[in-house]
């Protein structure tokens, strides 16, 4: 009975937790009149579908593109610069091997908003900002590269050692053992913290908003923000695009969850 | 080349090769930025000598300018504010949610990865369902807080500046809790059952128990998830952006949205860096201790 009484609790916590989320997606289900009404309807009176309108209206099929672009490069650098990366720091015991590490710890911290101010100035030296996207990829992936390492390493930390050696008997090469034996055993690992990657750079938001001073290039994050403004009224639509932004977000979250959860909490720690 | 390509088959030169790639790519877009900003701090930097490399040096002139300026004050004031409320309260309720996830009940390891959806939203979109939420006319908290009789009128969290800043740090609590409870549920769950079945044998009621075991115990935890806290807690930016944007005039500007704010609304670029000089030593020495502390604890 006692343990009933717990997960009722624990529900009802959860539920606390994640009103927020509730009330976004019930706001953006609210006719425009039913969001001021006051007392607030915790329920919508009459179920009000503006997905199409915002979607066109807001120009959301341009912002999303540019964030998939945005995710999809910054994932893509880091899994290509980082997976060796993570290999070797799992594989070789040595004061290097710790220096390396702890210089990958300490460039993790850097706040962005503090970082945005040398990376601006050093890319407008080199033109880089006349790629914009480009430049918020490669300053993003500077930042999630050393979560990225640090989770695969632990990845590759689980992956037993003798199966490499037997390979390395067999004649494959160094080269060879990492990639066709420890990568493909590692995959799960590996894939989850890409898919983290990607999900947060997603939702990037200070580079984007420093770099990218063209409207057509800008990813969603920024375009939220300036339909907000500080006066804003049109909280139905804000939260619709709200609702049609972290939708998929939260979709791959629930699926992954139990690996996303153990994958940080095995790597948070180390 | 061919010993180049010999070196990287054996192990050696290979293990090195793949460290350097990715060192090599931080060095680039991250260690070069951090020297550079210690130069741009020591320059003057606005829109017209952005893009020459020949910028007048000030030495630490640009230093006493933001120092001094009555901004400072109150930015430093608001920062620490922001961190230490933020983490008190990430602590405290994260540390009850984990101690509570901790008992036997069916779906517990489930329902408790469900708070991490918080924590997976982009900040941004976070700061905008808190702005309706803490809206002061119409929005659901001023609701709630009147019906149960906690205040008598509508609170104004965004535009009032005597609490501008709290309204930025309850949607920091709200983001910050899913990263402390899971952190510590780990901490707690590597606490052998039998030192507290020991405890209860000989007596020990639940107090007892959490401040004679539990506690100590968790130290380790806790002092990662402090450190861990001031480090995120200084990269919030996005909820400013969503919120409140450092005003109503400065009342809940941060240093972290300043120096942004310096470079990239008012263009003083140099006056910039200098906060973010400041504030990267800062976080720099936090996480070095942290990641020192750590490194005695567990061999890896």
């Amino acid at each position: 009975m006692k343990r009933y009484i717990l997960l009722a609790l624990a529900a009802l916590f959860v539920a606390i937790y994640l009103f927020p989320l509730y009330w976004m997606y019930v706001t953006a289900l609210k006719s425009g009149s039913e969001i001021f009404r006051f007392p607030p309807t915790f329920w919508p009176a009459t179920l009000h579908f503006n997905v199409a309108d915002v979607w066109t209206r807001l120009r959301m099929d341009r912002f999303l593109t540019n964030s998939l672009i945005i995710a999809a490069g910054t994932t893509v650098i880091i899994m290509a610069v980082g997976t060796g990366c993570a290999y070797a720091l799992a594989r070789v015991r040595s004061i290097w091997m710790d220096v390396a590490m702890f210089t990958t710890l300490m460039m993790q911290v850097l706040p962005s908003s503090l970082m945005i101010t040398p990376i601006f100035v050093s890319f407008n030296h080199v033109g880089l900002l006349d790629y914009p996207r480009l430049a918020v990829v490669l300053a993003q992936a500077a930042k999630l590269l050393p979560l990225y390492i640090v989770l695969c390493r632990t990845a590759f930390m689980q992956v037993p050692r003798e199966l490499e050696e037997a390979g390395l008997v067999d004649g494959n090469s160094r080269l060879g053992a990492f990639l066709q034996i420890a990568i493909p055993l590692a995959r799960n690992g590996i894939l989850v913290t890409a898919v983290l990657v990607f999900l947060l750079s997603f939702g990037e938001y200070v580079y984007s908003r420093s770099l990218i001073g063209e409207r057509a290039l800008q990813p969603a994050t920024v375009g939220l923000q300036s339909f907000m403004g500080p006066n804003t009224s049109d909280w139905s639509g804000v939260m619709t695009y709200s609702a049609i932004y972290v939708t998929p977000i939260l979709f791959i979250f629930v699926l992954l969850q139990r690996r996303i959860v153990s994958g940080l909490t095995a790597g948070a720690l180390k | 080349m061919a010993r180049f390509i010999r070196s990287v088959r054996d192990a050696r030169g290979l293990y090195a090769a793949l460290v350097w790639l990715a060192l090599g790519y931080l060095l680039v877009f991250s260690a070069f930025p951090l020297v550079y900003n210690i130069v741009i701090s020591l320059q003057t930097v606005d829109l017209f000598s952005l893009a020459s490399f020949d910028r007048p040096f000030v030495g630490l002139q640009n230093y006493r300018d933001v120092l001094s300026d009555p901004v400072a004050g109150t930015v430093l004031w608001n920062t620490i504010r922001f961190v230490v409320l933020s983490l008190v309260f990430q602590l405290a309720i994260g540390f009850g949610l984990a101690l509570f996830f901790q008992q036997d009940f069916p779906g517990a390891t489930y329902l408790r990865g469900l708070f991490l959806a918080g924590w997976i939203m982009p900040a941004l979109v976070v700061g905008a369902v808190w702005s309706w939420i803490l809206a002061g006319d119409f929005g659901v908290l001023n609701y709630v807080l009147r019906t149960l009789g906690i205040t008598e009128r509508n609170i104004f969290w965004l535009s009032d500046p005597d609490v501008s800043l709290y309204s930025v740090i309850i949607a920091n609590i709200w983001l910050g809790i899913p990263f402390n409870m899971i952190l510590l549920s780990v901490g707690l769950a590597a606490i052998p059952r039998d030192i507290y079945e020991a405890a209860e044998l000989d007596g020990a009621g639940a107090w007892q128990r959490f401040f004679t075991i539990t506690l100590p115990l968790m130290r380790a935890p806790l002092g990662a998830v402090v450190s861990l806290g001031t480090i995120f807690t200084l990269q919030q930016f996005d909820l400013f952006a969503a919120l409140t944007q450092g005003g109503p005039s400065n009342a809940s500007n941060v240093a972290q949205y300043w120096s942004w704010q310096l470079s990239f609304q008012t263009y003083q670029i140099s006056y910039g860096s200098v906060v973010s000089v400041l504030m990267i030593v800062f976080v720099v020495a936090v996480a070095a201790v942290y990641t020192r502390s750590t490194r005695h604890e567990q061999s890896y």
